[in-house]
């Protein structure tokens, strides 16, 4: 009854009602940042004197602009990869294992996140140049995987622990490999976990400034780079205008992905 | 297993992105944005002409970063843009190299901004801005002013980090003469600060200062001056009073053991020349630390610099403020706190 | 084998299970641990050995209110998370696909778009000339302009802007799995809503709002750009003053023992909630 929407009378309007409020508090920076990036105030004065496409013209015509944008996303993915199968073996030992000091394994795996970054940011690159990787993308990577790691332990094993085990018990009397039965099985299940820690570590790698100011060198200048320096310096709405590009990208992809989910419902 | 695959696809991904790397001559470092795009212009890309030397731009810059480098020995920066007082200071911790005067020519610079470690990247001042749209007549000329709250209600503006300025402001303000003022008397300054300190709104970087005074949300205030022309030029009325205004300088800077030393030396005779001081400050706003720079400039361009008001100029000591760093500090980030 | 114990089969993938977390935890190790360590042994040696960073520390009543400011915050960032959150990952659990959808997409845009965009949006929308203001007088709600930012009010808004998705992605992920019936029974037996809500639903969710309240509360702790961007002087949080500590004033020393004190008390709070809340399976496992 409080879990199927049709029976839950007026509750449901009252949920429907606070989500969309939620929603509209979630949007609203967001469209105030498209609105700006068309705005022609320098100073992102609101509503502004008048509109312009101004600052999309120097976006395009910076190339850096792109090329951070990519760096940025090679960075993410790989972060997320790297964070997500990482994560994922983490959550079962720290799920199914039966272990002594697991505890305090979990507690350890934490740590990253309590630790303000540039304390690891600084520790980390202090490291980094006295092995060689500073300035290297498999640097960039370790350090994001390391900040984005317990963001894919704690969804993935809270998912991992709500998964009824008897499940993939089932497929193993049924013939399959314990290993068979977890791919196939356990991972769809736990499937909505997967995506909240790739979300929040490819986001966390995505929207990273401090440790990816030590982390940076010529070839690698990530997008918060830029804008961190572009925001202190200039506040050109050429950021607004990048933001707002990557809105309409998200935008597109979301709906590329719902006219896939749709066709194969048919 | 799973872990050894990523990161040797991780590997292997960074080596193809390493390779294409450019024949890297050397590296400069400064704070982003359109400051440091006016150093490529006016000091790395003359030099890519005449001496085919490569400057590959990285930034922003991070003392932090600075000293892991210089801690480590596996230093990546040859020359860096920073702060006056750092410069002082980080001498004193053996984080920089002696610059080499028999390159860099040392004769017209500006000896205010000129150590055995540091020339000057350019000067500025801090100046008393303010909106004159929200204000209309009625503007503020001197510091003292920016503390009148029955002549002048509302928000104002300072910068918010512990840093020469706003405490020599304080006391100026309250009468001490600016033969006086250091060493600075840190209990009247703070005196003075809190009859205003709930309506003062900080201001952390130079594009959020010109936010705050553009849209009004804090009309007058304590300002660099470049930044009120960038503010002018852009249509917004705002106006200026260079009444006891207070200079200092970016300096540029050679970590200790910086790899292309060579190099460096030769791009800060670039920087630090009459015409790579001339070009920074017309593509700037900020004055050139070269004492040749501003009859190579337009003179229109030139009048609104700071050194052309400096019969109202008074110098920060930066090298009491290098002297007293952690001290003042500790001192301000407390009296903020309160 | 078979006669070591009852059921070797599970025997046997319990210590794999342990094995498996061994790749993050050398990455952790080598990468992590090594690297923090040595800064933080820097506390005890810089600019001299002894202890004379953590008795500063101690004496100096701004770190005192510093430390006050960050758990101040992090709770309240935490409390109104989950309040917000709550209903959105609800909805999202119940809602027909369509909606949810709909609610869904607007969630992953605004984690899309920026942080430090977003951050910034923030701060041109407070401002006291800020549209949220010039709104609300023109409506004739408020006469004078609220302060909104540079304050208390200005992070918390910012923050909890910010860490809504993290609480609502693991709590829907949570409520999904909890199985419709589980309610249907409990009202067959006679349940109210109300009871239904407390008794069941609540308790069953109790670990998605574990895990998205951890993650906020911790993630807060260290939090740098939104209290940098919008909030006073007054309210500075501890990853704010470190990075002036290590960033500017260069005394690593100090920063060090100020992180390590955060690292020590966070770790305390973490080992009171496994204690008395039972909550080592709640806060990260589920």
């Amino acid at each position: 009854m409080l879990l199927t929407f049709k029976t839950m009378g007026a509750l449901r309007w009252v949920l429907v009602g606070l989500s969309v409020i939620v929603a509209i508090f979630l949007l609203v920076p967001v469209i105030f940042i498209v609105a700006l990036s068309f705005g022609s105030s320098q100073w992102l004065a609101f509503p502004p004197p008048g509109w312009t496409l101004r600052w999309y013209q120097e976006l395009l015509a910076d190339p850096r602009w792109l090329a951070s944008m990519l760096t940025s996303a090679k960075i993410a993915a790989l972060t997320t990869i790297c964070a997500v199968t990482l994560g994922l073996l983490t959550s079962f030992a720290l799920v199914r294992g039966n272990f002594r000091g697991r505890e305090t394994l979990r507690a350890a795996f934490l740590t990253p996140m309590i630790l303000p970054v540039v304390v690891i940011g600084v520790a980390l690159y202090a490291f980094f140049l006295r092995i060689g990787l500073n300035g290297t993308l498999t640097g960039f990577v370790i350090a994001h995987t390391i900040l984005a790691l317990p963001f894919a332990i704690i969804p993935i094993s809270n998912a991992l622990e709500a998964f009824d085990k008897s499940i993939e018990d089932a497929a193993i009397v049924c013939g399959a490999s314990p290993w068979e039965a977890r791919l196939r099985v356990t991972l769809p299940g736990i499937r909505h976990g997967l995506f909240a820690g790739a979300i929040f570590s490819f986001l966390l790698s995505w929207d990273e400034v401090v440790v990816a100011i030590f982390m940076a060198s010529p070839t690698l200048q990530t997008l918060p780079v830029r804008i961190w320096g572009s925001l202190r310096q200039d506040l050109s709405p050429v950021i607004a205008a990048a933001s707002a590009l990557l809105v309409l990208l998200t935008i597109c992809l979301m709906i590329v992905a719902a006219l896939v989910q749709k066709g194969r419902q048919k | 297993m799973t872990n050894f695959k990523t990161t040797a696809l991780a590997g292997v991904l960074a080596s193809a992105a390493l390779t294409p790397a450019l024949a890297q001559d050397m590296v400069f470092t400064s704070w982003g944005g359109t400051t440091q795009d006016a150093q490529q212009k006016a000091w790395a890309e003359p030099l890519a002409e005449s001496d085919g030397l490569n400057v590959l731009m990285d930034g922003p810059t991070d003392y932090g970063k600075l000293k892991a480098m210089v801690d480590s020995g596996n230093v990546s920066w040859d020359v860096v843009d920073v702060e006056m007082d750092f410069a002082i200071k980080a001498a004193e911790e053996g984080l920089l190299e002696p610059l080499d005067f028999d390159v860099i020519g040392r004769d017209d610079l500006d000896p205010r901004f000129t150590t055995d470690h540091a020339v000057g990247s350019f000067y500025y001042a801090f100046v008393i801005g303010y909106n004159k749209a929200v204000l209309g007549d009625n503007t503020p000329e001197t510091w003292a002013d920016l503390f009148d709250l029955e002549a002048f209600p509302g928000k104002r503006t300072f910068y918010k980090w512990s840093a020469p300025g706003v405490l020599e402001i304080a006391l100026l303000a309250d009468g001490v003469s600016a033969e006086d003022l250091y060493p600075l008397d840190l209990d009247r300054a703070f005196a003075k600060l809190d009859t205003i300190k709930d309506q003062i709104v900080w201001w952390g970087g130079g594009a959020q200062s010109q936010q705050l005074l553009a849209s009004g949300e804090a009309p007058l205030g304590q300002f660099w001056n470049g930044r009120i022309f960038a503010v002018q030029q852009t249509g917004v009325d705002v106006g200026i009073s260079w009444q006891d205004n207070l200079t200092t300088a970016d300096a540029l800077v050679v970590p200790k053991g910086a790899p292309n030393k060579d190099a460096a030396m030769k791009f800060l005779a670039r920087a630090s020349s009459p015409e790579g001081q001339a070009e920074m400050a017309a593509l700037s706003g900020y004055a050139p630390t070269n004492l040749k720079s501003p009859e190579l400039m337009d003179p229109e361009v030139a009048k609104t610099l700071p050194d052309a008001h400096e019969d109202t100029q008074i110098d920060l000591d930066v090298a009491w403020w290098a002297e007293n760093r952690d001290m003042l500090a500790d001192r301000w980030y407390a009296w903020q706190a309160e | 084998m078979t006669t070591a114990t009852a059921n070797p089969a599970a025997d046997r993938s319990r210590m794999k299970g342990a094995a498996l977390a061994l790749p993050a935890l050398l990455l952790l190790l080598g990468f992590f641990v090594a690297p923090v360590l040595s800064l933080l042994v820097q506390s005890v040696t810089e600019p001299s050995f002894g202890l004379q960073n953590y008795r500063e520390l101690i004496a100096t009543p701004t770190y005192a209110t510093v430390f006050f400011n960050t758990f101040l915050v992090a709770t309240l960032v935490t409390f109104f998370a989950l309040v917000l959150g709550f209903p959105v990952a609800w909805a999202l659990a119940v809602l027909p696909p369509r909606w949810a959808g709909v609610i869904f997409a607007v969630v992953l845009l605004s984690m899309w778009t920026n942080l430090l965009a977003r951050t910034y949006a923030w701060m041109v929308l407070l401002q006291t000339t800020g549209v949220v203001n010039k709104s609300l007088m023109a409506l004739g709600i408020i006469d004078t302009p609220l302060a909104l930012i540079n304050n208390l009010t200005g992070v918390t808004i910012g923050m909890v802007y910010i860490m809504l998705p993290f609480i609502i992605l693991p709590m829907q992920a949570t409520l999904r799995t909890i199985d419709p019936a589980t309610l249907q029974a409990a009202a067959l037996c006679g349940a109210s809503r109300w009871q239904a809500f407390w008794r069941v639903l609540l308790p069953l969710a109790l670990p998605g709002i574990a895990s998205g309240g951890l993650i906020v509360f911790v993630m807060s702790l260290g939090y740098f750009v939104t209290p940098a961007l919008l909030g006073g002087t007054s309210n500075m949080m501890l990853a704010e003053l470190i990075a002036q500590l290590v960033q500017s004033l260069l005394r690593w020393g100090m920063g060090g023992a100020a992180a390590f004190v955060l690292l020590v008390i966070t770790l305390a709070l973490y080992a009171v909630q496994v204690r008395y809340l039972g909550a080592g399976r709640t806060a990260v496992g589920g």
